[in-house]
């Protein structure tokens, strides 16, 4: 779950509102206005993301980009209720005021985020589920790859496989690595095998074959002979979900994918028909992990795929506002009360990963999950947060998380029992927040309480409160910025050639220190978090992925071959993106090829437009590999072989940035540019406190140039500037930080 | 005491900041690998010195061994290279067992990184190679200098220009010169990106690389005195004895004694040296006697030279756990393995709550090479056994352990060999019986495929003695090795004729804990 302050922010509790139009942002959305013109009336799309906590829905009517927001309490027993339930509103808000009773009608599209799956997994309360191997392998999810995540400890605790051994049945069959059959399918046995499965009432069956992913012949046939036998039990084949080498990691992506496939079905089915009910008939669209959205029924069939599909819209709302503002190349950077997540994008587009786990027993330790080869926004989670708590380390050293004070208790100054700094302490001592403006001012935090906090921490390490209370503060940026530093340099990039975005309750405070650590001098934080996610469901392009493994020498490569299997993929995959309803659009069609050294075990990815599958390709490749090896590594390998591993193909509608307008109800419309007030502040760059000018955000117009040092107030955060920068207001009100 | 130089959120702040710096380095090099066991086992490791080559920071997912080895390699260079005859561009390189990680298929690189002029750190890497040349990889070498090629201390590049005739004796003696090769540049970009994190750090914070690991040293060094001192004071003997293929037990006599705030390990009356390739130097037997103590004492301190001053070594010379040069020492992991449930078995009645009992180890693997598509291959496979069990679970099964190395997917195996396998398992119902159950082993079957012959070579270990029980637990399963249904003895090489099948069981880890105990615990209401 994602419950508590931490997860994300979705504190917008005011948010349900009225639409309003901001002056001077109508041209914002003109491209897109021009790209629906063609179309009669006015066209509704609606975007619904189920959080732990809210489920989040955002309204936007074309022509015009307005907005309207709603937010209900998830509905944990039955999340399709809230889900039916904030589009109700959505409509209700959209017609009530034009007296336009068929609304429903002019919906043509609802985008769905969810973290169902997420949660499924890690609660372990999926389907009961079959697995089918070739022989001599059932063990394999139980033995994993025999190393141990953390080398100290001694207890290493390690999560089970979501298949029971009970539940695991051996075929007589074999594949060789280059995909020739070695022995025939066993028909007699896997009928067997499915009616045992059947007895033992299981209710999905994942089938994961040795080499499957280079012939997958023996697994469509085992699937076309449960569908005769087993008619209505559900199945995954491995060649289908992740046709990836590597046994373990796929057949725990499969069986993870069967494992969440009967909940998410009947949820996606469910929900189809509660919009039904209230006459939106328009089709479903839900998120992936990828960035992209998926038809209702592509998504029912490799549900895995909705992993990440929460954090997933956060980035693209990112990703969004900053191409509103010209700019590109982001770090998004959401920071809430548990965790601090960064994904990388460059040329709008956020970086993708083909690996990820799911269910780790350790949040934060790497390898204490379950494998899953699907394609995911790359994004790095730390323990760091708002309720992140600061303790002394065995050897003295002031050390801050990952362990979080949660929402109960919660910080010290929150007053509800908490004994132990926090950041948010920190902050609050520090000046970064206001005691009486937190929430807008709903909750009144404790001067006195977190001062007491930090004073014990303070005796401890022989130094002053303010020192420690600034070294709390620092020392959570210090772990940000070094996550962060090595997820950027893995990918061969400069941090100093990004904009940092910020999102979630504690980003605003903490990201201009961040960015300043790793020398980024561009900062801005957008609107309103707390529907954050949806406006990046809205913005999402239509996306499809898939992908093959041949290991084979670049030299050596049967183009024929690999030209039927991208074309058979192609044919299937642009049915898919159809079915998502990127059917007017224009689809940028690309090849990522998996490109090492022969002999290497990891791979560099080549990045081609998909057309013109033959030899000829063979020479653009190596070259493009030892470009992209050289910018990664400094240098090529001398007498290295270019060996091909896994051939990616994906499909994408044009990236399109969305100027949404917003509520008023955000917007005071005074336009004063005074501040508010003037208060306390640390300054790190003087080492001491001074006083600041604080502003209310959204009392600001759009044009407002203003200077730090300097404190920007708005319901769910605060934009802390304790440098010497320029701050200026965006068309679309997004705070614009310029660090000198 | 003197008035600390660093306080303590500067020196956390400070010390996360070059963690990150090292582990940026060793994804590098992670990523450019060629050798299986960098990628998929973590046979490697990356570590930053001070100039007088003490431990700052250390990569975060390597095997514990070379954790230990890799600082003093750096001390054994400087000896050799002094400070002050360094230049920028420097790359020294060496194997030696005795000043490296224990034996030859490990290679060490060590870059100084200088700053106005001065070599103020080293970035030092070591890794497995792909191939070292030389007899396969097997105990039953008699001698080092049939366990391939010696890099004496030299220098790869010398201020800059790379040294050919180097270069042209490493190719000619290796298998695959290649991957040795790439792997090499790996280690190289590894330590300039190590070299430039340092740069960068200094810019932006000032710090006194001196002072700062002075700092370091003496808080680590204060927290593992105070984890020592949590042990009653006393001396806890225990005589472990485990077979590794040889016709022969190796016996390790392992004496603890807990004194004021320091432990010292005294190995007296363990085997002699033997004329085979299980040997253990020096640093590997420091290494591991560090790790067993650092996992049961204080996991939560960082390795450095501070955390292992209170910690003192001794082994005669001339055994088994300090062996003379020229000895023969490539499956020094033979012996060195057995060091943490050495110690774990001496300190049972003083950590009842702490220890675990013996694993299914050391690590057995196996080596083949020839040839596939009329190209040679060599490639080296971790198999686990299962773990032992402790006061608070079952131990997994299988796990590498006390050595943290990864099995190869069947996948890869059959993609880069001609190799088939048959069955990777579980040897349900081997682990060691008990209040807690010992992890089980594993089974792993694979037949070669035509046209060529291949030859194999493997580590084994407890074929005869089974991992024993802690604090009343039973033995876990014994270890077995056949090819074509024939038992064979694992200190040999095997040439394989295709159709030729092979046949390795892990042994099992031992259990913990009366089982009649915890029935009766479980009665009750």
């Amino acid at each position: 779950m994602r419950a508590g302050p931490g997860a994300r922010n979705k504190g917008a509790g005011g948010a349900r509102s009225r639409e309003v139009t901001i002056g001077g942002a109508v041209s914002l959305g003109q491209r897109w206005v021009e790209d629906m013109a063609t179309n009669k009336g006015r066209r509704i799309r609606i975007a619904v993301d189920i959080g732990g906590t809210f489920t989040d829905g955002v309204a936007e009517e074309t022509p015009g980009n307005r907005i309207w927001v709603a937010k209900r309490l998830t509905t944990p027993e039955d999340p399709g209720i809230a889900t039916a339930e904030v589009t109700v509103e959505l409509l209700h808000q959209i017609a009530a005021p034009q007296e336009d009773a068929r609304a429903a009608e002019r919906v043509v599209e609802v985008v769905h985020g969810t973290t169902l799956v997420t949660n499924t997994i890690i609660e372990r309360n999926g389907a009961k589920c079959g697995l089918v191997v070739t022989k001599g392998t059932r063990d394999v999810v139980d033995i994993r790859r025999e190393v141990r995540y953390d080398l100290y400890d001694l207890n290493l605790k390690l999560p089970d496989p979501v298949v029971p051994t009970r539940h695991r049945f051996e075929i007589d069959e074999r594949m060789d690595a280059q995909g020739g059959e070695l022995k025939a399918l066993n028909e007699a046995e896997v009928k067997k095998a499915l009616a045992a499965l059947k007895k033992q009432g299981v209710e999905a069956i994942a089938i994961c074959l040795l080499h499957a992913y280079v012939n997958d012949a023996h697994e469509k046939r085992i699937k076309e002979l449960l569908r005769d036998q087993l008619p209505g039990m559900y199945v995954s084949i491995s060649s289908e979900v992740a046709r990836e080498i590597r046994e373990y990691e796929r057949m725990s992506t499969t069986t993870l994918n069967t494992y969440v496939q009967p909940l998410m079905s009947r949820y996606l089915a469910e929900l189809e028909g509660r919009m039904r009910a209230i006459k939106v008939g328009a089709p479903l669209r839900i998120m992936v992990s990828s960035g992209g959205f998926t038809s209702s029924a592509a998504a029912a069939e490799v549900p895995i795929s909705l992993l990440e599909s929460g954090p997933a819209g956060g980035v693209l709302s990112a990703v969004n506002t900053a191409l509103e503002a010209g700019i590109s190349d982001v770090l998004a950077f959401d920071m809430g009360g548990t965790t601090a997540k960064a994904c990388v994008s460059t040329g709008g587009e956020p970086a993708v990963a083909h690996s990820f786990e799911a269910g780790r027993v350790h949040r934060f330790k790497k390898g204490s999950g379950l494998p899953v080869l699907i394609p995911s926004i790359d994004l790095i989670e730390i323990g760091a947060g708002g309720g992140s708590i600061a303790h002394i380390s065995q050897l003295g050293l002031l050390n801050v998380g990952p362990q979080s004070s949660g929402a109960v208790p919660g910080p010290a100054c929150y007053a509800q029992g908490g004994k132990d700094a926090t950041v948010t302490d920190a902050d609050l001592i520090l000046g970064f927040l206001d005691a009486e403006n937190f929430l807008g001012g709903e909750m009144k935090l404790d001067t006195g309480l977190a001062e007491k906090a930090l004073d014990r921490l303070a005796k401890r390490l022989k130094m002053g409160p303010t020192e420690v209370a600034w070294g709390i503060s620092n020392l959570v940026n210090e772990n940000m910025a070094a996550a962060a530093r090595v997820h950027i340099a893995e990918k061969g990039l400069d941090p100093r050639k990004f904009t940092m975005v910020a999102t979630g309750g504690a980003g605003p405070v903490h990201v201009v220190e961040v960015a300043s650590k790793l020398q980024i001098k561009h900062v801005l934080c957008t609107i309103a978090a707390g529907a954050g996610s949806c406006l990046g469901l809205l913005a999402a392009p239509a996306r499809v992925d898939r992908s093959f493994s041949k290991v084979e020498l670049l030299q050596e490569v049967n183009w024929n071959e690999v030209k039927s299997v991208l074309d058979a993929l192609y044919r299937e995959a642009n049915t898919e993106l159809s079915a998502a309803g990127a059917r007017g659009e224009r689809i940028n069609w690309t090849i990522g090829v998996e490109v090492r050294y022969a002999g290497q075990g990891n791979t560099v990815q080549v990045v081609l437009p998909y057309r013109n599958i033959e030899p000829a390709l063979g020479k653009t490749l190596v070259a493009k590999f030892e470009e992209r090896y050289a910018q990664l590594y400094g240098q090529t390998v001398p007498g290295g072989t270019p060996q091909v591993v896994t051939w990616r193909l994906t499909g994408r509608s044009a990236v399109k940035s969305r100027g949404f307008k917003w509520a008023v109800d955000r917007w005071s419309g005074k336009g004063s540019t005074r501040p508010i007030a003037r208060r306390r502040m640390f300054l790190p760059g003087k080492g001491d406190y001074g006083v600041v000018p604080v502003y209310e955000r959204y009392a600001l117009p759009p044009g407002t140039r203003l200077k730090g040092p300097c404190v920007l107030q708005e319901r769910e955060s605060t934009v802390v500037v304790p440098r010497p920068a320029a701050v200026e207001i965006l068309k679309d009100l997004t705070v614009a930080v310029e660090l000198r | 005491m003197a008035p600390t130089p660093i306080d303590p959120i500067t020196l956390e702040i400070l010390w996360s900041r070059l963690v990150a710096i090292v582990d940026e380095a060793a994804a590098a090099f992670v990523r450019t690998a060629f050798s299986s066991l960098v990628q998929e086992a973590n046979d490697y490791a990356v570590v930053l010195t001070d100039s007088a080559g003490r431990s700052l920071a250390q990569s975060s997912l390597s095997i514990p061994s070379f954790l230990g080895t890799l600082p003093r390699t750096v001390r054994h260079l400087l000896k050799i290279f002094p400070l002050e005859s360094l230049r920028p561009g420097d790359v020294l390189l060496t194997n030696i067992p005795w000043m490296g990680t224990g034996h030859l298929p490990d290679v060490n690189m060590v870059v100084p990184v200088f700053r106005r002029g001065r070599a103020i750190a080293f970035a030092a890497v070591t890794s497995h190679m792909p191939d070292i040349g030389g007899r396969m990889w097997n105990a039953g070498n008699r001698e080092l200098y049939e366990e391939g090629l010696q890099i004496p201390p030299l220098k790869l590049m010398d201020a800059g220009k790379a040294n050919d005739t180097a270069i042209a004796f490493l190719r000619q003696n290796v298998r695959v010169p290649d991957q040795m090769m790439g792997d090499l540049w790996g280690q190289l970009t590894c330590c300039h990106t190590l070299s430039e994190g340092v740069h960068k750090m200094i810019i932006d914070t000032g710090v006194d690389f001196d002072l700062f690991g002075a700092e370091l040293r003496r808080r680590s060094e204060a927290a593992m005195r105070a984890a020592i001192r949590a042990l009653a004071d006393g001396a806890y003997a225990t005589r472990f004895e485990c077979d590794v293929g040889l016709p022969e037990p190796i016996v390790i006599a392992c004496k603890v004694i807990v004194r004021g705030g320091a432990l010292h390990i005294d190995y007296t009356g363990t085997t002699g040296q033997l004329p085979c390739s299980v040997n253990s130097v020096t640093s590997y037997t420091y290494a591991y006697s560090c790790y067993g103590v650092k996992s049961l004492l204080s996991p939560e301190v960082p390795n450095n030279d501070g955390s292992t001053r209170p910690i003192t070594i001794f082994a005669p010379e001339g055994t088994v756990l300090n062996p003379r040069y020229p000895a023969a020492c490539s499956t020094c992991g033979l012996a060195g393995h057995l060091l943490p449930p050495a110690i774990m078995r001496a300190l049972a009645p003083a950590l009842p709550g702490r220890v675990l009992a013996a694993p299914g180890s050391p690590q057995c693997s196996f080596m083949v090479t020839g040839e596939k598509n009329a190209r040679p291959f060599a490639m080296l496979n971790f198999v686990s056994g299962g773990m032992g069990a402790g006061p608070v679970q079952d131990g997994p099964s299988p796990m590498s352990f006390p050595s943290n190395l990864a099995n190869t997917p069947i996948e890869l195996i059959e993609t880069a060999t001609p190799l088939r396998v048959l069955e990777r398992s579980k040897r349900r119902g081997t682990g060691g019986r008990g209040r807690r159950r010992g992890g089980d082993g594993q089974r792993l079957a694979f037949t070669l495929t035509g046209p060529s012959p291949a030859v194999v070579s493997f580590l084994m270990s407890r074929r005869r003695r089974a991992a024993p029980g802690l604090l009343g637990g039973g033995p876990g399963g014994q270890g077995r090795l056949r090819i074509n249904g024939r038992d064979v003895d694992s200190a040999r090489h095997w040439p394989l004729a295709p159709g030729d099948t092979v046949l390795i069981e892990t042994p099992a880890g031992g259990g913990y804990g009366h089982r009649r105990r915890a029935r009766r615990a479980a009665e009750e209401p």
